[in-house]
């Protein structure tokens, strides 16, 4: 099944690789691209002319989504895990951090971002991935999200979060979001 | 119709309560004459209409200085508007499924009538993924021949519709790239991953495809997705994150500008990529527009550190491009996360909240006329009305 493949497939090189990267380093990046490489099967070429190593952020401060963050309420914006989500928690919707509402499905590939954990201090690898099928959950406003660390625009789909990651599922109507972990980053 | 009956009944009924006690004098006043039924039609199209995406499900149609509610054209959460270059015909590029969110699913553009809103014939589209909501998903050449529809599958194509025809002239796979942005004539440019432009000539026959060298920093300071082009021209003017505007005329060969920055033109300090650097930025989901009349660009602003583009604005700056200079800064009633600006010689600004407010504001002083509680969602489309067509 197609989205059982494409997750694990997905999700196993970048647990491989964000085993050995060094946060928004070089491979931290290229992971996120393979991540959903899978479903872009025109892009990686492209991708790997387009990506020089971006320079070691020389401003070492935290955003200021980072310096706000809690760990304790995943039902709010300011969860850790939300640092760049853009969409409604489903975890307002009848599922979770990582759960889909009844009903729904989940999407099998997303877009990948990397977030902070104020608690123990190290970023991990979070998996924004779209639960889809039914159409928009109607939570209150407080659960419409949207932040932007490191947001990228459509070109750059592997770091966009205004796409509706509905691919490869049986409707693309989307429903909420999610955050999963998917490794630590570093 | 029992309940139409019943009601004027009752009406009639509590006239004649009311009429009894007054008399003589009231009998002296005409009887009110039975009314029919009917429908009403939109003027041509004005230079102050303005249209927000509304609640999830249309465009709604306002006469800004009236700062009332014309028409209503459907169109799903993800839907796309246009109006043809000859102002006779709205298009609305869609997804649908035939039950509401499963089912057959349906891509197609629909013609309405821009004078009586009625739905004039659909053109089907071959399966699309319309996955994200922003104005460049579509748009129609400026001679109104030809319709580009975005599309992500998750490679991404565009699909050419021949709109005399209503049919699809051809797909063209612009793998790395995305969105559309129309030439003068016969084609179209799409920003790529890479921090180039791929551009896809096609006047009916074969699409040549060309690409530009890299001229953005995509990684660090990628330009925002919502550039804006003058159709008259072909002439773009995309903007960074940090607020540099790069000024492209589009074609098969597009001519790039070296950058310049909005803050430097407004005299304040560059903004520059530190997540920490407080600067003003721009910002929104729609956060520029441009006035055809003197092709001023407006932006909506923000004070924040990098990674703050999707952040609502407090103010709209409105720049000379041609001279990289600030004209005025414009306060907004209340942050705003879109905005679009009527094209005529005394422009009306638009700015849509998150509450779902629409702010007119005349753009020469500042002045907010009105606040329409107008369910409004980010994107909002004041029509262009190209010189030399008069519907």
């Amino acid at each position: 099944m197609p989205v059982s493949f494409l997750d694990t497939l997905g999700e196993a090189v970048t647990r491989r690789l964000a085993a050995r990267s060094s946060r928004r380093g070089v491979l931290g990046r290229m992971g996120a691209a393979m991540a959903v490489a899978p479903a872009f099967p025109l892009l990686p070429v492209r991708r790997a002319e387009a990506a020089p190593a971006p320079a070691a952020n020389p401003i070492a401060t935290l955003t200021d989504f980072e310096r706000r963050a809690q760990s304790t309420d995943p039902t709010k914006c300011n969860y850790w895990r939300h640092c760049a989500i853009d969409g409604v928690l489903c975890g307002c919707c009848g599922g979770g951090i990582h759960t889909c509402p009844p009903g729904t499905q989940p999407s099998p590939v997303s877009w990948i971002g990397t977030c902070r954990n104020p608690d123990d201090g190290r970023s991990y690898v979070i998996a924004y991935r779209d639960c889809c099928g039914r159409n928009i959950c109607a939570a209150p406003k407080s659960c419409d999200c949207n932040t932007a660390d490191r947001e990228m625009p459509i070109y750059r789909p592997q770091a966009s979060n205004d796409i509706i990651w509905c691919f490869g599922t049986a409707s693309t109507a989307y429903h909420c979001s999610t955050a999963a972990i998917i490794g630590q980053a570093g | 119709m029992v309940g139409w009956n019943m009601k004027t009944a009752y009406r009639a009924a509590l006239a004649a309560l009311l009429a009894a006690p007054a008399g003589a004098a009231l009998a002296a006043s005409p009887v009110l004459q039975a009314e029919q039924s009917d429908v009403a039609t939109l003027p041509p199209v004005g230079a102050h209409w303005v249209l927000p995406a509304t609640d999830r499900d249309s465009y709604t149609i306002y006469d800004a200085d009236a700062g009332k509610i014309l028409g209503t054209v459907p169109a799903s959460i993800l839907g796309n508007i246009a109006l043809s270059p000859d102002r006779r015909t709205f298009y609305v590029a869609d997804t649908i499924w035939s039950r509401v969110d499963h089912g057959t699913r349906q891509d197609l553009i629909q013609e309405y009538d821009a004078h009586t809103l009625a739905l004039r014939r659909e053109i089907t589209l071959p399966p699309r993924a319309l996955a994200v909501y922003k104005g460049q998903d579509f748009d129609v050449s400026p001679d109104g021949r030809w319709g580009y529809v975005f599309d992500m599958s998750p490679a991404t194509s565009v699909t050419i519709v021949d709109l005399a025809k209503g049919a699809v002239a051809r797909t063209v796979d612009i793998p790395g790239c995305a969105l559309v942005f129309p030439w003068k004539q016969d084609g179209f440019s799409s920003l790529c991953g890479d921090g180039s432009l791929t551009n896809v000539g096609y006047a009916g026959d074969k699409p040549t495809v060309t690409h530009t060298a890299p001229f953005f920093d995509a990684n660090n300071d990628p330009i925002f997705e919502q550039g804006l082009v003058d159709r008259a021209t072909g002439h773009a003017l995309f903007v960074s994150y940090t607020g540099k505007v790069y000024d492209v005329m589009l074609g098969a060969k597009p001519q790039i500008a070296a950058p310049w920055s909005i803050q430097v033109a407004a005299g304040q300090p560059v903004a520059g990529t530190g997540v920490q650097e407080q600067a003003w930025r721009p910002g929104g989901k729609q956060p520029f527009a441009w006035n055809r009349a003197s092709g001023h660009l407006f932006v909506l602003m923000h004070v924040g550190p990098h990674w703050t583009h999707k952040t609502d604005g407090t103010e709209v700056w409105e720049f000379d491009p041609a001279h990289h200079t600030l004209v005025r800064r414009i306060d907004l009633p209340q942050p705003a996360r879109g905005i679009a600006v009527s094209g005529d010689a005394a422009p009306l600004l638009y700015a849509t909240s998150a509450d779902g407010n629409m702010a007119v504001i005349d753009a020469r002083t500042g002045t907010v006329r009105r606040t329409v509680d107008a369910h409004s969602e980010a994107m909002i489309m004041a029509p262009d009305l190209l010189p030399g067509h008069n519907g």
